[in-house]
């Protein structure tokens, strides 16, 4: 399984590092799935979502699953009014319930 | 002593959306909001201030303190240089963006702020202004 904790208030070169970083670990470990930790983040906007449900799409063409885990209250009412989607990524409260998704066996049919 | 009550960050290139959004942050917890509040202002101006750097290129956020009814408020004004929007309601649309987004932008930053005003004109550019 592959962790990423994404920092508070990332600047949009960081966002797109941490997405290729992201991948090249992929190709390396060939990990099942990826627990993206967002519990850190403070401000989540629309570019940021964008490329979260992007990486998601990415690693799925991997074959690995993403799980998006510990989204703060703020941060999803924010996120709810902006009507940011993540493009139907599985989310978790918090990191061990990700893990748990993750090791479940996979749903057989999954929209990407 | 006291605190400055206006001022202006200048928008010049996509680095300046963290500087926004740390600027405003600052301010409004300084106002003491909550923090859904925090999040709420920080995200609108986070979203404006993508656009100005998208569509305008470049701009400047002033950013004055507002007493609403005995409560701390805060007024942003994002002035955009470039062209201006030709059809303020259809931006305003949800899913209108034009190219780099999926338009959630300036109907988001309404919902987030409680008032919004957009002030365009053709050629000059365009000015949002939010208050919370
Ligand atoms: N400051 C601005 N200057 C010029 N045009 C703008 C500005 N802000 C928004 N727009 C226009 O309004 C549209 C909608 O903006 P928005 O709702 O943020 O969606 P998006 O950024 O995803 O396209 C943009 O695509 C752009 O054409
Ligand atoms: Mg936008």
């Amino acid at each position: 399984m592959l962790m990423v904790t994404t920092p508070a208030d990332p600047d949009d070169l960081m966002v797109k590092t941490r997405q290729e970083e992201v991948l090249r670990a992929m190709e390396r470990y060939r990990p099942k799935g990826l627990v993206l930790d967002i519990s850190g983040v403070e401000t989540l906007d629309s570019f940021f979502a964008r490329t979260v449900a992007e990486t998601s799409r990415m690693v799925g063409l991997m074959g690995g699953r993403t799980v998006i885990a510990g989204m703060r209250p703020s941060v999803v009412i924010a996120a709810t009014q902006l009507a940011l989607t993540l493009g139907g990524i599985l989310t978790a409260l918090t990191v061990d319930r990700a893990l748990d998704l993750l090791s479940a066996p996979p749903p057989r049919r999954r929209r990407a | 002593m006291s605190q400055p009550t206006q001022g202006d960050v200048p928008i010049k290139s996509e680095n300046d959306i963290v500087v926004v959004r740390r600027v405003v942050r600052d301010l409004v917890t300084r106002l003491s909001f909550g923090v859904t509040d925090v999040t709420r202002a920080v995200t609108g101006a986070s979203e404006l201030t993508r656009n100005i750097s998208l569509y305008a290129g470049t701009g400047i956020m002033w950013w004055t303190t507002l007493d609403r009814h005995g409560a701390a408020g805060l007024e942003l004004r994002f002035e955009g240089h470039g062209l201006g929007i030709s059809d303020i309601e259809l931006a305003m649309k949800p899913g209108h963006g034009t190219s780099h987004g999926l338009g959630l932008g300036l109907p988001g930053a309404k919902r987030l702020m409680d008032e919004m005003e957009i002030h365009s004109e053709l050629g000059k550019g365009t000015t949002l202004t939010v208050r919370k």
